[in-house]
């Protein structure tokens, strides 16, 4: 197999300590296009209301705060931004390995910042609702033989949820790296007999790694978005309780 | 140094405060630019809904009220009006016995004066006939009898044979 | 055997073994496979007692074989890295 390259990100600025890779840049890329998309979709907003571009804003709003009602109940009334924003970033930043950017989802530091932050969340609630010392001892329910593994399953959940979303990312992209190489080195021991440059033309890279790439980047990356927000949602209103 | 490239599993913590803070300033930027927005017309519409809800149920209210009072005073209209013939009935009815009385009375009256007309009439009469009776009886009488008839005689005739004549039934 | 050799077939070791591990750490995908099935088993049988229900059923399903896949996307994380990171050869010092 010839030089397959898998690495992470690319670093492209260093001031000192402070290190902005790709994922950074490409993310700020991913919020610019957002906030393009809102201003678009909020233009000319009538109370009656009939065009397309508001019924796409509507139908937005409509859903994400069906689904929060759902499943967080009517004491999260502040929450849809927050799910909203988690969906949209994730689902755009995987799907813009397909436009050839390195995608920020495949970074674990992203994965892991977001999952940190839910954590830090889900612990305030939980603080919230029981007071410290409730807090503390909600770990040793119900026997105190549970306290570890309590602990163990408090910290797998951000784990878990950073884990789960980056695998299925960045394996998709190792798949489609190797599929790529794979299919250059196929076409290239195929079609040797072609003079000169022509022979290294991969000529198998083209329909296979798209038809991969419907599952790997477009429904793995709308579905984990998906299942990070629920997820999101279900272990803060849990929390809450 | 720039250029150089991660590992594929990597934490590098200045990322993960990067990408918390984007996260945060997307949160802000859909709450302010999309949901702000779509939330106040998704309410304002249903308000208008709830407003135009209010106001159909409002008139059907003010038309069911308004059918009421107009059947209250359709049947109220009626009764008047079935009143109204009870009495004129009455007083026709009243009017007309008062008119039969009145014709009745005037009838008696008509026939008593009749009576007495005819009771005046005939005493007239009577009289009329003694008398030509009388003139007729003293002619004879004078005929008879050739000689003259003082005019006492005559009376005295006269006045004995009328009352003999009236005592007779 | 020199140092040079000694180094050289310590890393081959450690570059073998990294292989093997990755091999077997797939052996762990078997258990997503299975438990998924059975979900869309269930899942069929639902739509089948009820075919109104499809899109319902068809979205909680998504869902439940997006988190049972959890873990065997953590086992292919772990091929991928001893394959292509080889953290353990930067161990060996």
């Amino acid at each position: 197999m010839s030089n397959i390259e898998i690495s992470g990100a690319k670093i492209l600025v260093r001031f000192g300590s402070v290190v902005i890779t790709e994922t950074v840049v490409n993310t700020w890329l991913i919020m610019l296009v957002i906030f393009i998309a809102c201003r678009i979709l909020t233009r000319g907003l009538t109370v009656r209301g009939g065009t397309k571009r508001q019924m796409v804003a509507e139908w937005i709003v409509t859903k994400v705060n069906g689904l929060v009602k759902t499943n967080m109940g009517e004491a999260f009334r502040d929450y849809p931004p927050l799910i909203a924003a988690i969906m949209a970033l994730s689902a755009l930043c995987s799907l813009s390995s397909m436009v050839g950017l390195y995608a920020p989802t495949s970074d674990l530091s992203t994965l892991v910042g977001w999952s940190l932050m839910v954590f830090v969340l889900i612990t305030y609630y939980k603080i919230r609702a029981n007071g410290f010392l409730g807090y503390l001892k909600g770990y040793t329910e119900p026997i105190v033989v549970m306290l570890p593994m309590n602990i163990v399953s408090e910290i797998a959940t951000p784990i878990s949820m950073a884990f789960r979303h980056f695998g299925n990312v960045a394996s998709g992209t190792v798949v489609t790296a190797l599929v790529y190489a794979a299919l250059s080195a196929l076409s290239a021991a195929v079609f040797k007999f072609l003079p000169g440059a022509l022979a290294s033309i991969p000529f198998f890279q083209v329909g296979l790694p798209a038809v991969l790439s419907l599952y790997f980047d477009i429904f793995s990356s709308c579905i984990q978005a998906f299942i990070f927000s629920m997820l999101t949602m279900a272990y803060v209103s849990a929390a809450a309780q | 140094m720039p250029g150089e490239v991660q590992e594929f599993v990597s934490l590098t913590p200045w990322t993960m405060i990067f990408e918390v803070v984007n996260l945060l300033i997307v949160m802000l930027i859909l709450k302010k630019f999309l949901f702000k927005p779509v939330n106040a017309v998704l309410e304002q519409r249903q308000a208008e809904i709830g407003g135009m809800y209010q106001k159909a149920e409002d008139a059907q209210k003010e038309a069911q009220a308004l059918k009421q009072a107009y059947d209250e005073r359709m049947s109220g209209a009626r009764k008047e009006a079935d009143e109204l013939i009870v009495a004129a009935q009455d007083s026709a009815r009243r009017r007309g016995d008062e008119i039969v009385e009145d014709a009745r009375d005037e009838a008696v009256q008509l026939r008593r004066r009749a009576e007495e007309d005819i009771e005046l009439q005939k005493r007239k009469a009577l009289r009329e006939a003694r008398d030509e009776l009388a003139d007729m009886a003293v002619d004879i009488a004078g005929k008879v009898v050739e000689r003259e008839v003082t005019r006492e005689d005559h009376d005295r005739l006269v006045e004995e044979f009328i009352k003999s004549a009236g005592d007779e039934p | 055997m020199g140092m040079e050799e000694v180094k050289y077939l310590s890393k081959a070791i450690v570059l073998a073994a990294s292989a093997i591990g990755a091999g077997l750490a797939m052996i762990a995908g078997l258990g997503p496979g299975i438990g998924e099935g059975n979900a869309v088993a269930k899942a069929l049988e639902a739509i089948g007692r009820q075919p109104e229900c499809k899109s319902e059923v068809t979205s909680t399903m998504i869902l439940g074989v997006a988190m049972a896949e959890t873990t065997g996307i953590y086992s292919l994380v772990i091929a991928l890295i001893l394959l292509f990171v080889n953290p353990l050869v930067g161990k060996l010092g």
